[in-house]
Parts: C-alpha cells; structure tokens; sequence
C-alpha cells in the first residue's frame, strides 16, 4: 500500500512537470493558434544557460534562477518579434511545421554555444540529497518544490487572466482575433506577455526537471515533450486548469502503469517493457478522445449551419 | 385549402425542433406546391432557417414528417437529398473557394454521377466521359445565369453579387424540383430588387421549380411570392397570398415594426420608434 | 431536355474555336497540352536522370544514386499519400508513419520468414496499409483538428513501440528483409523500378484529382455543409482518403524496406511523421509537384548540407559544419515557410501569373 502511495507522488509530482508544459502550450495555442512544438528546445536552452551559470561563474542557484528567468523573458521575447511575427500569416499547418524548424534551430544554436551540452551533464542544486520522511512515505525535497510551485504558478495564472487587464484582453483574443483588435487592445503587446509567459513557464519547467532528474542536456526535454501533448489534448486545449490535469493525469498513468506492469510477462511478452506502457497511455488518450473528441475539458466543437 | 388543385411537393406536418429546453419550431405544418414560389418570413429567430436546415438535413427535428413528393425525408441522411431534388442556397453563400466556379457547378452534380475511384484513376472511359457531360451541363447552367465569363476564375476571388449567382447556378444545376433559398436578397442592393424579382420568376418558368424563399425583404417577397407563411417563436402566425397576409395590420405591427408597416400600408412612417426588425 | 444528338453537338462544338471565343480559353486548351507534354519531358528527365547524375555527382560516394535519388522517389510517394489525405482532403491525420513502418515489417516478414515470393508480399503490405487506414479513419470521423493530429500522432508511437517490442523479443535490433529478388539488388535496376511506380503513382492520383471523387474531398475540405448539401457522403469520402493515403504510404514503406535491405521500427516514429509533413508543408498542400519538390527539399537538402567539408574555412572563421547542418536545414525550412507559406509549389503559380500577364499584354483581350 505504502509503495502504492509512493508510486502516487512521483506520478503527481511527474504529472505536475507535464502539466507545467501543457500549461505554457495551450497558453500559447489559445492565445495565438500556433501549436509550439519549439516548447522543449526553449525550455531546454533556458535551463541550460542555468546549468552554464552554475558551471561556469560559479552563482548561488538560486541567483541563477532568477538571471535564467530573465533571460527566459528576453528568448520570448525575442522569439515573439523574430519568429512569431514572420509566420503570424501562414497557414496553421505551416506554423506548426515552422515551430519544429525553430526547434532545430534553436538546438543547434545551443549546441555551438555550449557545446558540452550535447551529452547529458550533472545539474547540481542544493535540493540534492534532501528528503522528507513521512510515516514512511518519502517525499524528496525536489518533489516538493515541484508540487508548491505547481500550485503557485497555477494560482498566480488563473489571478492574472481573470483580474488583470492584459489576462483579460488574453482570454479575449482567444476567442476573437479581431473583435480584440477593434475594442483597441494592442494585440501586438498582448502576443508579446504571451510569448513571454510562455517561455518563463518552459524555463521553469526545464529546471525544474533538470533539478529532479539531476541531469541537463540539449536534447532532455524532447521526451517530455510528447506526452506534455498529450496532456494539454487530453484536457481539450482549451483550458489552462484543462491542461494542467491532463498533464497529471498523464504522469499518475505513466508512473502506476510502471509500477503495476514492472517485471511481468504475459507469455513470452515483457509487458514490463517501456514500449508497451507508452502503448497503453496512447490507447487510453486515443478511447478517451473517441468518446470526448473535444478532450475533457474542452469546449465541443459545433458545426455552425 | 385544396390540395387536388395542384399537386403536393413538400409535406412538412407537426415539426417540432426543441434545442436543449427551447422550442424552436413548434408543430409545424406547411404545403408547398409544384412550381410554387413561397416564401418563409418572420422576425429574427422565429425559427425560418431551422425548417430549412430541417428540410436539407442538417438538423434532426424532435418530432414531425416531412414528405417531398411523396417520400419522408427524415429518414434520409442529409447528402441523400441532393439526389432527391432539393437543392438550396446558404445565407453566406458557401462556395467551394479554391475551386472555380465551373468546377463549382460541376460538384453540384456529385449526386447525377456515378464514377469512383477505380474509374475515377483512369483518363478515359465512363468517369471522364460522365465528367464532360456534366461539365456542358454547367456550362448551360451558367450561360443561364449570366455567369459564363467567370467559368474558370477561382470562386473566391469573386464580387459578393457574383458568389451569390454562383450559389444559385450551383443549385440549379440539376434541375431540381424544389430549390431552398436563404435571403436571396441580402446583400442586393435595392436597385437590383427588381431585377432579382424578375429572375427569380424567370428560373421558376424555366426549369419549372418551386423554391422555397427565407426573406426578410417584404418588397421582394410582395413582387415574387405566390404565397407566404409568416412564423413566430416557432409557430405559424398566418398564411396565405402575399397581398393578404402582408398587410394584415396585426401581422405588420406585431413583427415588422410600426414605421416599416406603414410604409406597406402606404401610410407615411411616424416618428416613433419602431421595434427592431432584426 | 436536350437530345443526345444536340449534346453531341454541343461538345464537339467545345472542341473548336468559335469565333469570337477570347484568347484566354484557347490558352486553357493549350495548357493542357502542355501539362502533358510537361509529363512527357519529365517521363524522359527521370529515365536519363541516372545518367546525367551521375555526371554531376559522381565524385562523392555520399551522393550515390542509391542513397539519394531513390530513397527521394520513395519519399515523393509518401508525401503524395499525405497530400491527398492531409491537403486535399483537409484530415490532419499524422498517422502515416504507422502504415509506413506496419508495411515494412509486413513485407519482411512474409518475404524472409516465411518465404512468400516478394510480389505476393508487396501486395500484402498494401492491402494491409489500406485495411488499417479504415481503422484509423474510423476515429477521423469523430475526432478533429488539433485533437485528430495529436490522436494520430499517438497511433505512430503506439506503432512503432510494438514493431519494436517484436524486434525486441525477437533479439534483432532491427527486420533485415533478405531474399530480395536479384535484379532489385542493382542499384539502377531498383532506381528504375521505383520512378517507373512513381510515375505510375504520380498519374493515377493526378486523374484521381481531377475526377469525381478529388473534387468530394475538394468539396469537404471548403466546406462540408455545403458538400453534404450537394450529395457528397463525407463518411464515405473521409474513410476512402484514408485508405488511399494508407495503401500508398504502405507501398511507400515496403519500397524503403527494400531499398534499405531492413525494416526499423524507427520508420513509425516522430521523426517520420514530421518528414512526411514537412514535404507536403514545404511543397505545398494538395499539389502533385508540391509533393515531388517537399520529397527533394526534405531528402535532398540533409544529404547536401552533410556533404559541405567541415571545417568549413570562411576567411579567418572557421565552422564546424557537421554540427551546424540541422540548424541551418532549420533555418532554410523557416525561410522557406516565411516566404512560401502556401508551398515551393507556389512558385509555379507565379510563373504562369507571369505567363497570363505577358500574354494579356500582347493579346486581343
């Protein structure tokens, strides 16, 4: 039961990380309708400009959070005005394959950059070794950050799209492009906070993992990222609070199917196999779509007649 | 009313069509002749495109028939109809922008042909001999309305005005027996009412079609229609000649505004504030 | 209604030019001579191409007709599969990588293990890649946008985690397809055998545009209220996009197993669902050249940026190519895609826009 319990938290705690992505993704595709498959690359170079202050300069962690997020506002920046801009007018099958171009891009940068990257490399935090100890039940301290500022950026979220005026304008602008336009909102500002969001949440996301997992590289978001997908669709793309269950969801399944299916055989067949847990998470999120085609806390889709 | 006279095309009798808890049309009973031209008014919301999305299939009534000569139609899926002979026109016109306009009329006939995939690979044989006979076809449809300088031009690109003759062409093409027609007027300006008026009548004597008219324009349904049924939050208010119902001072007041019944009546509009017509 | 005499009449009366007709049906008429006269040049260009490749090409063995030319004919086949369900037919199914790989393994396993002769197991795969394009157009109907890509995109995961799992408790690494027939193991030979199925590919799906049915799923993709208005069965059309997007994709996939000599689970993977829609994104979506010019822009340009000797010396600079070739294949994609956002294909349209306006200039209009 107490392994059971266990099994729980990571799944939570994991599901958190999955549903911190899912949260930046849908924020974007809501606001913008580019699907943002560049979202690991970001994450990934935003923590590894951590993992290189650390490294190099020798900063207290926590300073170099701080200077990580700032530089993970000026990427969105960036992003926004040299990557965002260009594509605002093409085709959404055409942003979507340009955010995966970006993605190159922004990998290979990072590999010219900090070449050391390119293979996985110690994330040293001070959350390393620390563990809590309740009735058994073992809560490692980076479980915990994860958890609260989950919870935190979650709150801190729902706050800034309902009570501030940019949120608002946000909500907005998902609804109705044009509408937003003419009530005089600056849509352009609106694209810039967005993007800038969104990146401030990738990166956080990045060290996060990074810190949970002790390790950083170029390429360790990209697993994630998948399922941080499939989260935000399970909770309907539509939804912040949506996505962020969704990402839970994903993370309890996959840990619990890990646990249940771990060194057993069904004949000859290794069901403890990773491949055949991705196989069941896909197949359930596809049942679950077949039933809820707008995913679950997405709104239906009506054909105007 | 006699229905020996002349013969019954479309037999709408008790629709009903509830949405959650509102009753959008409620118990509806309607007669439409061969060849009629009628017309379907009534405020905003009185539920004049649900019969029609009803009668195209689109939506599925809560309760009802409808029979089109002689055939329920509720029964049928709605890309069945198209083969039945009822063809019909979208308020907002709906072409098939990256296609041209002839290519537009030429899909129109989808229901008429025959040919699939295995004969649809091959450059020769029943598909594209099928294909060259449709595409004559639309071509007549076209020079019928005055369309066939813009046969090849991308039906996007086009004039609203021109979208809207394309919508019809595309309607018309099979020479259906029962043509729905969603605000033909919209969007015309009042010059050209008449005009509209004139070739409305003139596509009825030509191919020999009802049609089925959703107006809001009282002018055009007084000049064009043989008869008219104005609805209500779902109910039918009264039906009849154009010249009758329509200047009903009860009808008029109630659900075209005091200022527009006036001026159908002749009567020069008053200061008041009239209710919105929309 | 007419006779059929008088229709008679009326199409041969089509075929001339009457008087007074304007210039620009003539041009029309003429224009579809020349696309087939542009076939035939292009019928002639593949047949030579080895040759004259090899001309150009021939001083760098990572330009081998066999590891470019062909493996680009069999990409041009899969992205005309995805063309014609994802841009003419408007279903953004990311599910082809599955058939892709499902198909290989198909015909490898027929063909080396149980030793069916390679044309029995050519055609197995395909009619297997079609049966499985039912299943999955089956949630198509349900499902849509953003939902069905990412839905489908989990099919290929699924997909390829199990062909892995076979090859897994199997103890390969990956499916070596042997008992090839002899005279595909040339590499000419092959490359021939794979135009001529291209070209074969090429005009079936062109004519297939054209005909009744491209024009339905023309239809549903502009609008599909109007299309059911007009008697298109959009189950009935959405389901057979499917299963001709998964039995060319599936013949795609067996010629790669050949090509290759193995079959990989990595060929229904993300990273072949992203080639396969990047050719038909960088092409242009429902273009038949589109297809042909995404299959070389996404199998052509790696091999080439693979080719630039690394390090590269740029006056006092020096860059390490070999690190940098994704990230400038990014970059030439996002440029690509900013400045041709409805395809490469585009660029045709310009040029006949170039044609139409010279001509208006000279011509009695």
């Amino acid at each position: 039961m107490l392994a059971f319990l266990q099994v729980v938290i990571a799944g939570l705690v994991t599901g958190s990380l999955y549903g911190l992505l899912a949260l930046g993704i849908v924020l974007i595709y809501r606001t913008t309708g580019v699907l943002n498959f560049a979202y690991g690359a970001i994450a990934a170079l935003c923590t590894g400009f951590c993992f290189i202050l650390i490294t190099g300069p020798h900063l207290n962690f926590w300073l170099a959070l701080v200077l990580t997020l700032l530089f993970a506002l000026v990427i969105g920046v960036i992003l926004e005005r040299g990557f965002a801009r260009p594509v605002l007018h093409t085709p959404v099958f055409t942003k979507a394959i340009a955010t995966l171009a970006l993605a190159l891009v922004l990998e290979t940068i990072g590999l010219a950059i900090w070449p050391q990257l390119a293979s996985p490399q110690h994330f040293l935090t001070p959350f390393e070794g620390k563990a809590l100890n309740l009735h058994g039940l073992y809560f490692s301290a980076i479980d915990l950050v994860i958890l609260v500022v989950t919870a935190l950026l979650m709150l801190g979220l729902h706050l800034f799209l309902s009570r501030t005026r940019q949120g608002i304008a946000m909500r907005a602008m998902a609804d109705n492009l044009a509408a937003t336009r003419l009530m005089g909102a600056s849509v352009g500002r609106i694209f810039l906070v967005v993007w800038a969001l969104s990146a401030l949440v990738a990166a956080l996301c990045g060290v996060l993992l990074a810190s949970q997992q002790e390790m950083v590289s170029l390429q360790f978001m990209d697993p994630v990222l998948l399922l941080a997908f499939v989260g935000a669709v399970l909770g309907g793309l539509d939804s912040l609070p949506g996505a962020l269950i969704g990402g839970i969801l994903i993370g309890l399944a996959d840990n619990i199917l890990g646990f249940v299916l771990a060194g057993h055989t069904l004949g000859p067949l290794n069901i403890s196999d990773p491949g055949i847990r991705e196989t069941l998470i896909f197949g359930g999120f596809v049942l679950v779509l077949l039933f809820r085609p707008q995913g679950l806390w997405g709104r239906a889709l009506l054909r105007r007649v | 009313m006699s229905e020996t006279a002349t013969t019954s095309l479309l037999d709408i009798r008790g629709l009903t069509v509830r949405f959650g808890g509102l009753v959008a049309i409620n118990a509806l009973d309607l007669h439409i002749s061969e060849g009629e031209i009628f017309a379907l008014v009534g405020p905003n919301g009185a539920g004049k495109t649900t019969a029609l999305n009803c009668i195209s299939g689109l939506i599925k009534p809560s309760a009802g028939s409808i029979q089109f000569a002689g055939q329920e139609l509720l029964t049928q899926p709605a890309y069945k109809r198209a083969a039945l002979g009822i063809g019909r026109t979208f308020q907002h016109v709906q072409l098939f922008t990256s296609m041209s306009v002839l290519d537009n009329v030429l899909t129109a006939q989808h229901a008429q042909l025959r040919a699939g995939i295995l004969t649809g690979i091959l450059p020769f044989g029943p598909s594209k001999r099928e294909d060259a006979r449709a595409r004559a076809h639309a071509r007549e449809t076209l020079a019928l309305l005055g369309l066939t300088q813009y046969a090849e031009q991308p039906a996007g690109t086009l004039p609203f005005g021109v979208q809207k003759l394309v919508g019809v062409a595309r309607a018309l093409v099979l020479r259906p027996r029962l043509v729905l027609l969603d605000e033909p007027a919209a969007g015309v300006p009042p010059p050209e009412m008449d005009e509209l008026a004139h070739k409305l009548r003139a596509w009825r004597d030509e191919i020999g079609t009802a049609l089925l008219l959703i107006e809001h324009n009282m002018p055009l349904v007084q000049a064009v229609s043989d008869r008219v049924c104005v609805l209500d939050y779902g109910s039918k208010l009264a039906e009849g000649e154009p010249q009758t119902v329509l200047s009903d001072p009860a009808v008029l007041e109630a659900y075209l505004g005091r200022a527009a019944s006036q001026q159908m009546t002749g009567q020069t509009p008053t200061q008041e504030v009239s209710h919105a017509e929309n | 209604m007419a006779s059929k005499h008088a229709r008679e009449q009326e199409l041969a009366s089509l075929d001339s030019v009457q008087p007074g007709e304007s210039r620009a049906s003539l041009l029309q008429r003429l224009s579809t001579w020349r696309i087939g006269l542009a076939g035939l040049v292009g019928i002639i260009l593949v047949a030579l191409l080895p040759t004259i490749y090899d001309q150009i090409f021939g001083f760098s063995s990572g330009f081998e007709l066999h590891n470019s030319v062909t493996m680009i004919a069999i990409l041009a086949i899969a992205a005309l599969a995805q063309n014609v369900l994802t841009g003419t037919a408007a279903q953004p199914s990311l599910g082809n990588a599955a058939f892709f790989g499902v198909s290989a393994y198909i015909l490898t396993w027929l063909v080396s293990d149980l030793n069916q002769p390679f044309w029995v197991g050519i055609i197995v795969a395909v009619l297997a890649s079609a049966a499985l394009g039912i299943i999955v157009g089956g949630p198509a109907l349900r499902i849509s946008g953003a939902h069905l890509a990412i839905a489908t995109l989990g099919l290929v995961v699924i997909a390829g985690a199990l062909l892995n799992l076979w090859d897994t408790t199997a103890g390969r690494q990956n499916y070596d397809l042997s008992n090839i027939p002899d005279f595909l193991t040339d590499d000419h030979a092959l490359y021939y055998f794979v135009a001529a199925i291209l070209v074969i590919v090429i005009f079936l799906v062109y004519h297939l545009l054209r005909a009744r049915v491209g024009r339905a799923w023309i239809a549903l993709r502009d609008d599909e209220t109007a299309a059911e208005a007009f008697g298109i069965n959009l189950t009935k059309y959405k389901v057979q996009a499917f299963v001709i997007s998964a039995a060319l994709t599936g013949l795609a996939g067996a010629l790669w197993a050949t090509w290759a000599t193995t079959a990989s689970s990595s060929m229904s993977s993300l990273d072949q669902t992203i080639a396969f829609l990047t050719m038909i994104i960088v092409g242009g979506l429902g273009s038949i050249s589109g297809s042909i010019l995404g299959a070389i822009f996404v199998g052509f340009l790696p091999i080439l940026l693979g080719q630039l000797p690394s390090p590269l010396a740029l006056g006092s600079v020096q860059l390490q190519v070999s690190t940098l070739t994704t990230g400038v294949y990014g970059l030439l994609l996002l440029l690509a895609l900013i400045f041709f956002p409805s395809g490469l294909s585009s660029l045709g349209g310009i040029g006949s826009n170039l044609v139409r306006r010279v001509n208006k200039r000279g011509g009695t209009q």
